[in-house]
């Protein structure tokens, strides 16, 4: 805390925190669509989320550290292999446990994150790998503070990506069953909507778009190593600012958690990131539990 | 005179539990056919089989077939039942409430290919139940029982089906409202859809429907024209509280189904 005088009211300082802020938000952002979604739509609690993007980062490694893939080319690759890893998800795991407990379910998708994480050091070893750098790594000079490309480029292909689904989902005819499933399965089916289609679908968007997370927290981490999978456990704070239903809500809510952990590590010290968001999460949980965006259950009777 | 929907000595059960036994219906084309029976009657079961929801319960088909112009459909998955041509206005309204009053209706043509004639279904659909055009985008679990019912009848018609089943469409609902419904269900009726209209609302049903069924304890009863139904003795006793042994006569006949 001793820091405070000299930083708190320093714009420049935290002109370039709040951009950070809202990059590193962007990715807690994709955490919150992976978990929200498949929770909302499968009733799955996927506690795998993390390692998902944290395997993304990792194919990061594979294609632009070891083979200098163009980023377009492999970011695009990377999120399609993860769709087809969250169809398989889907259809080898999910499918045939329909009907199993919600804990044995829950417990599965602990097990997918143990094997990703036994996977991952297996084949690229124990040790951290550095940063990507297939994203520019320059600064650009704003009110004569430095900030950087990278957190400009994360924000926008995170914000631009997560809302070209958002439209799919609120607009198309498959988004559209997709939000039907989540609302009443037992309804769905019985206007002919295939629930299972629809899982499939939910898996392989919410998979395929943490790939594309992974890349972007390749990016802006200093190292790429097997802890990274630990920010999965981000989706929880801004999954409550969003009610733990609203997939907007979360998208929002993960800004707002990396906006205010960058200031809070920026001014106080790194040590206080993480009991900020939780903090943040915990007050949530007390006093606003539908979240800023939830909605309590719509059934008038 | 060809039927819309055959069923043929259909028996149904739950693991071992047996829901259905012996239960033979036929709607004829364009006709309006209604199934009376009390609470476990297994008016439910009925209307799950035909729908092709029974595997969400882990029910079974165990012997009897349902019949579509001769099409096999016991065993079809629901999207192919309701492609081809059969809708279901399922018992407790069972809309999306999170959606909107036009999502819910749009998802009710799921099945459709025809992606083009669907607008036109939609504004069918507001044609005949002028209330919800402004609610259109109103979340629908936020509507009063009577327009989640008739969303819920507009959801059905936008598969532009055939055959229409409604299961308990009078259920919990104001009898002026349950009134209107069915008047609407005539109307359907008369533009060529036929009717199956499962209801405990003995009433309504009879006064609506040209044949009729009794289910009871998941055998078929009674059956016949529903006007010499809404004139039988054992009809009144058993579902419009007619005579003051209503309760005996209900008791006399489960005693026997059960025999």
């Amino acid at each position: 805390m001793d820091i405070l005088a000299s930083t708190f009211f320093d714009w420049g300082v935290n002109l370039q925190l709040l951009v950070s802020g809202l990059a590193l938000g962007a990715i807690y952002a994709v955490v919150a669509l992976g978990f929200v979604l498949v929770e909302k739509s499968t009733a799955v609690l996927n506690l795998a989320v993390g390692e998902f993007l944290m395997l993304g980062s990792y194919f990061g490694v594979a294609f632009f550290m070891e083979r200098k893939t163009n980023i377009f080319i492999g970011t695009l690759v990377i999120t399609l292999v993860m769709a087809l890893f969250g169809l398989a998800i889907h259809y080898g795991i999910m499918r045939p446990m329909v009907g199993q407990g919600f804990f044995a379910i829950v417990l599965a998708t602990i097990g997918i994150a143990t094997v990703i994480r036994a996977v991952v050091q297996m084949w690229f070893g124990p040790l951290e790998k550095g940063n990507l750098t297939a994203l520019p790594t320059g600064t650009i000079e704003v009110a004569g503070t430095s900030i950087r490309w990278v957190d400009i480029i994360i924000l926008l292909v995170v914000l631009g990506s997560v809302g070209a689904f958002l439209v799919f989902y609120a607009r198309t005819r498959t988004g559209l069953h997709m939000r039907a499933v989540a609302s009443n399965i037992e309804a769905a089916a019985g206007v002919g909507i295939d629930p299972d289609r629809a899982y499939a679908i939910t898996w392989a968007m919410a998979i395929g778009i943490a790939g594309l997370g992974g890349v972007m927290l390749g990016h802006f981490t200093p190292s790429v190593n097997p802890a990274l999978a630990a920010i999965g456990l981000r989706a929880f704070p801004a999954a409550a600012i969003g009610g733990f239903t609203s997939v907007g809500g979360s998208i929002i809510g993960g800004l707002i958690v990396g906006v205010i952990e960058q200031l809070a590590g920026g001014h106080f010290g790194t040590k206080w990131r993480e009991p900020v968001a939780f903090g943040i999460l915990i007050l949530v949980l007390i006093f606003k539990p539908t979240g800023l965006f939830g909605q309590k259950d719509l059934e008038r009777v | 005179m060809s039927s819309s929907l055959k069923i043929d000595g259909l028996s149904v059960s739950y693991g071992p539990i047996p829901a259905l036994r012996n239960v033979s219906i036929e709607v004829p084309e364009g006709g309006f056919v209604s199934v009376l029976g009390s609470n476990g009657a297994g008016k439910t079961t009925l209307v799950r089989t035909i729908t092709g929801v029974l595997y969400l319960q882990k029910g079974k088909v165990t012997s009897g077939s349902i019949t579509r112009d001769g099409q096999d459909m016991t065993k079809l998955k629901t999207r192919k039942i309701v492609t081809g041509g059969v809708a279901q206005v399922p018992e407790g309204r069972m809309l999306f409430p999170q959606l909107t009053v036009e999502e819910n209706l749009r998802c009710g043509a799921a099945s459709r290919r025809d992606l083009a004639g669907i607008n036109d279904t939609l504004s069918e659909v507001f044609d005949l139940f002028p209330q919800l055009p402004p609610l259109q985008n109103q979340l629908a679990g936020l509507l009063s029982g009577g327009e989640q019912q008739m969303v819920a009848v507009g959801r059905a018609l936008m598969a532009k089906p055939s055959l229409l089943v409604c299961d308990e469409l009078s259920l919990g609902l104001a009898p002026l409202i349950v009134r209107d419904l069915f008047l609407l269900l005539d109307r359907i009726n008369k533009e060529g859809v036929a009717v199956l209209a499962i209801e405990q609302n003995a009433r309504i049903a009879l006064q609506h429907s040209t044949y009729a069924y009794a289910l009871e304890v998941g055998e078929i009863v009674l059956e016949g024209p529903s006007d010499e139904l809404r004139e039988n003795q054992e009809v009144q006793d058993l579902y419009m509280g007619g005579g003051g042994d209503s309760r005996e006569a209900y008791a006399a006949i489960r005693r026997e189904v059960n025999r």
